[in-house]
Parts: structure tokens; C-alpha cells; sequence
């Protein structure tokens, strides 16, 4: 048998469930998915300006306190925290453990997701409109299998397909079959949001929610597979949360569009016959996984730099008739920007429309209501127009417009593609604490 | 009755995808949803939501049911003019609002 735990679910998640799940000493690996689209963007911004740059800025904030507890209770440490560059998050890991005192601790860098020099040979889903700053290929548990069996104490990656952070730490133990690589798999992806499959963005058929005081200390799960890819998911003992069928479940079929074709870079996993069942107070046994078969091609994430920059502005109201004085300004600003193109500009109320267009109404008498403007600008002269349309309205429009803010955003556009899996040759670099 | 006293759901993305899911609270509630929520009428829901033709997917064995909107999203979620970051996450209420027989 072997145990994972998830420490992290993106760059900015909490600190403290890592170091909980490695001082408990269960875990074999505790593994920290810390690579949304947006950090590896940044992160290849970053290494543009310098080469030395480019894995995660928050490296030594998160491995700070949890390299001491993994080495003393044995648990390795796997994540992505490589970003666009895992060879030097290898070289400040080691730099950080040497201040640690840890010696002889070998850090293995996965290396080869970034495929950009292969751009021309990537079968992309939409015409690339704009500049690529990056193309990364999803890479699979057997990327990381040398560094499992050299017996690194971290492996740190770039983009590697969430569940084969987790599947990677199983597989020596799995008895061979495509069913259990499908279950360790899944176990990675029931694993790889942390918190989300144990209460986290979480409410029940009946509304309920866990306390502020148990959502504040949540406990991030960990799971025990078994050679046949089964597992039993839970959380350490003691731990706040709620780890049950429909938690699980949620989990399981998050983000995966069809459930009989779930596309990771080891196996197309089928979850229809998968069984949750509840055998404890936050603890689920999860069988029955599928695959069918290994995909030709690995998936490509491709970041278009597209000319110009988001505008996003608010003003708000507060009083009686703060929603009509906000809709009020909304239109004046619909008189101000009708020259825009209608596609380049959103006005919405923040409060009443923003999000879900008002398909939910029911919210009349609002205490306070902000409006807000998005708006494609060629350049930052035109997002300065914007932001200087809506303060006028402090001026110049209903009364009271209050608690502005505005941001600039880069244009960015994410777009998918595909990859021969023969062209991608992912290697390792070590790093070691002398 | 409304969908999310039978139901829990959670919606994300992948690229410009949408994809929503709902686990029904028992089998019975399942066989309403599943009865009641057909693609049309999720795509209604999403009406002026966001772009794009809706999908369903049924996992009787789990009691749930999934959909998914393709170019949902264009461009993905940071093109997006909406206030702020991961609008989507929200959407899955258009599909928890609804009331169905």
C-alpha cells in the first residue's frame, strides 16, 4: 500500500496543510499542485526577463517550513512548483535546504514539458491569434518514474498533468494492471484541488455549509491505495471536514467533461463504474476505475499574448436607491462608450448581473451596489479613457459614486492543442545538498 | 422544487470549455433531475449566461449528471470582460435555481 497526501491545490493555497500532512508521518509523498494557467504565464514572463527565473515566486514561502517535517518522517515531497522552470526551482530548493541544514538532500527536476521549439508540429484547436509566449505539454506519471526509483526526496516539475503528480508516488506498488494504473490515477485527480473534495467550495442539498471555524482549519485529504488502484481517501484524525459520497463525487467528476472519456497524458479514464462508498466518519473507498487505453497525443496549453490590455473598473453607491443611482451611471457610461465596439465592452452591476447575467433576480433593495466596466483597449492610453470615464461619474454623474477601484489586465488568451507523445522526451536534473 | 434541494453541483473549466456537474442526494432525486434536466433545458439556464451548445452526460451509478458547454469560454477564463476572475465557478447556480416538477 502506498499513501499521498494533497498538500496544496493551486499557487495560492494555504501553507499549513502541507506541513500537517508531513509531520504526521502516514504520508509517503505529499504532493503540492501549485500550477494554475495564470502562474505559469507569469512565470514565463518572468523567466523572459531572466533566465535564471521562472519557477514558482512562492517556493520558498511554502518549502520553508515543510522540508524539515517531510525529511524527518520520510515523506517525499512532489509538486509543480518547477513552473516554467524546473531546473532552477531544483537549484533554490537545495540552496534553501542547505540554510535548512539538510543535508544530503536530492532534489530531481523534471524537465522537457516545454514544447514551444516544436510549435510548428502542435495540431492547435483554435487559429493562434497574437503572439505564444509558451506551449507546454502535459506530461504523464512515467516522467517522473526514474526520480521515484533513484529515490529523490523532492521532484519538482513543470506542466505535468495533475493526477500523475499523485499516480506517480503509486505506481511501484500497483500489480501491473491498466484498471490499477485507472484508480491511481483517479485517486490523483479526486486529489489534486486539496481541500475542494473535503468541504471546500462545498454546500449540501440542504443548504448546509461547514463552520467558519472548521472551513478556517480544513483538513486536507490524503489517500492509502492498494496494488489494485482501490483506495480510501481521508483526513488525519482530528482534522475538520467533510469527506462523504457526494463530496467525493463532486470531486470526481470536476472539470472532467465526459465521464467516459476523462483524457490524462497516462490512460483515457472511464469513471462510470467507479463506487464511492462511505465506510467512516470522513472516509470513502473509491473502486471500480477504468481506462481504455493510452492517448497518441499529449495535450498542449498554448499562452497567446494578444496586443493591448483589459480596463476593469468599478464605482460604487451606497444609500437609499444605491441600485438605481447604479443604474443610472451603467447607462451613462453606455451614452460615454458607445463608440467601442459592443463585443470589446461589458457594463454589468456587481450585485445584480455580474456574474450569472441576473438569471437568479430576487435581489431588490440592495443596501449597496457597485457598477462595473470591462473593456479590450488597444493601448494604455485607451484603458486610461475608461478609467477616466467611470471616476467622471464622481463628478459628473448620479450622486454618490463612491469606493472606486480599476485594474489593468495583459490580453491573454489560452488555447489547446495536441502533441505527437513520441515528440516529448522529458528528462531529469539533479540537484543535491551537499 | 428547486434543483438544489435534490442536488449538490459544482461547476469549472478546461481552456474555453464550461463544465458543470450536479450529484443527486439519493436515486430518487436522481431520476428527477435526470427526467426533468435535459440538455434543452440547461441551455435555457444558461441563456444569456454564456455562448455555446449545452451537452449532458449521465452517470447513473454515481447520480449525477453532467454538462458541458464548449466555447463557453472564449479564449479561455483570463479573456474574460466579467468583474473579476472565474465567473464560471458561480455557474453552476443557473442549474441549482432551477425548479422542476
Amino acid at each position: 500500500m502506498r499513501t499521498v497526501g494533497a498538500g496544496a491545490g493551486f499557487a495560492g493555497d494555504r501553507i499549513d496543510p502541507a506541513v500537517a500532512l508531513a509531520t504526521s508521518g502516514l504520508c509517503d509523498a505529499v504532493v503540492l499542485e501549485c500550477l494554475a494557467e495564470r502562474t505559469l504565464v507569469a512565470a514565463l514572463r518572468a523567466r523572459r526577463a531572466d533566465s535564471d527565473a521562472g519557477a514558482d515566486p512562492r517556493l520558498r514561502r511554502r518549502l520553508t517550513p515543510l522540508l524539515g517535517p517531510a525529511r524527518r518522517s520520510g515523506s517525499r515531497i512532489i509538486s509543480n512548483l518547477g513552473a516554467a522552470n524546473p531546473a532552477a526551482a531544483a537549484r533554490a530548493i537545495v540552496a534553501l535546504a542547505r540554510e535548512l541544514g539538510l543535508s544530503g538532500l536530492r532534489v530531481a527536476a523534471v524537465v522537457g514539458d516545454d514544447v514551444l521549439p516544436l510549435a510548428a508540429e502542435i495540431a492547435w484547436t483554435e487559429k493562434i491569434e497574437g503572439t505564444l509566449l509558451g506551449a507546454h505539454a502535459y506530461l504523464g506519471a512515467d516522467a517522473l518514474a526514474p526520480a521515484i526509483e533513484a529515490g529523490a526526496d523532492v521532484i519538482v516539475t513543470g506542466r505535468t498533468a495533475d493526477s500523475a503528480l499523485f499516480a506517480a508516488e503509486i505506481v511501484p506498488i500497483l500489480d501491473g494492471r491498466e484498471t490499477a494504473l485507472a484508480g491511481a490515477l483517479t485517486v490523483g485527480h479526486l486529489l489534486e484541488c486539496g481541500g475542494q473534495v473535503s468541504g471546500g467550495n462545498f454546500e449540501g442539498p440542504d443548504g448546509e455549509s461547514l463552520s467558519a471555524a472548521a472551513l478556517a482549519s480544513l483538513g486536507y485529504p490524503l489517500a492509502t491505495v492498494r496494488p489494485d488502484g482501490s483506495a480510501e481517501l481521508f483526513l488525519l484524525e482530528g482534522a475538520p471536514g467533510r469527506l462523504d459520497r457526494l463530496t467525493a463525487t463532486l470531486q470526481l467528476l470536476y472539470e472532467v467533461h465526459d465521464p467516459a472519456r476523462y483524457i490524462t497524458p497516462d490512460l483515457i479514464l472511464d469513471f462510470t463504474g467507479i463506487r464511492i462508498e462511505e465506510t467512516g466518519r470522513n472516509r470513502v473507498r473509491v473502486s471500480g476505475a477504468a481506462a481504455q487505453g493510452r492517448p497518441e497525443a499529449l495535450k498542449v496549453s498554448g499562452f497567446v499574448e494578444r496586443p493591448g490590455m483589459i480596463a476593469d473598473v468599478e464605482i460604487g453607491f451606497a444609500g437609499t436607491g444605491a441600485e438605481a443611482r447604479a443604474r443610472l451611471a451603467a447607462d451613462v457610461l453606455r451614452h460615454r462608450l458607445a463608440d467601442l465596439p459592443e463585443e470589446d465592452v461589458r457594463i454589468d452591476l456587481v450585485g445584480i448581473d455580474s456574474i450569472l447575467a441576473g438569471r437568479n433576480a430576487g435581489n431588490a433593495g440592495l443596501a449597496e451596489c457597485r457598477v462595473h466596466v470591462s473593456a479590450r483597449c488597444p493601448d494604455a492610453e485607451a484603458a486610461q479613457a475608461i478609467e477616466d470615464e467611470v471616476y467622471a461619474l464622481t463628478l459628473s454623474g448620479p450622486a454618490g459614486g463612491a469606493g472606486l477601484r480599476s485594474e489593468r489586465r495583459p490580453r491573454l488568451d489560452v488555447v489547446d492543442g495536441l502533441i505527437d507523445r513520441a515528440r516529448v522526451t522529458p528528462s531529469l536534473v539533479w540537484e543535491t545538498v551537499p | 422544487m428547486r434543483v438544489g434541494a435534490l442536488a449538490v453541483g459544482r461547476s469549472g473549466d478546461k481552456g474555453s470549455v464550461l463544465d458543470l456537474t450536479l450529484v443527486a442526494r439519493d436515486e430518487a432525486a436522481y431520476a428527477r433531475l435526470a427526467r426533468a434536466i435535459t440538455a434543452e433545458v440547461a441551455q435555457r439556464a444558461l441563456e444569456g449566461v454564456c455562448p455555446g451548445t449545452v451537452i449532458r452526460y449521465e452517470c447513473p451509478g454515481l447520480l449525477a449528471l453532467k454538462f458541458v458547454v464548449a466555447g463557453a469560454l472564449p479564449g479561455g477564463v483570463y479573456a474574460s470582460l466579467r468583474a473579476g476572475m472565474h465567473w464560471q465557478k458561480a455557474a453552476i447556480w443557473a442549474l441549482l435555481d432551477l425548479e422542476i416538477e
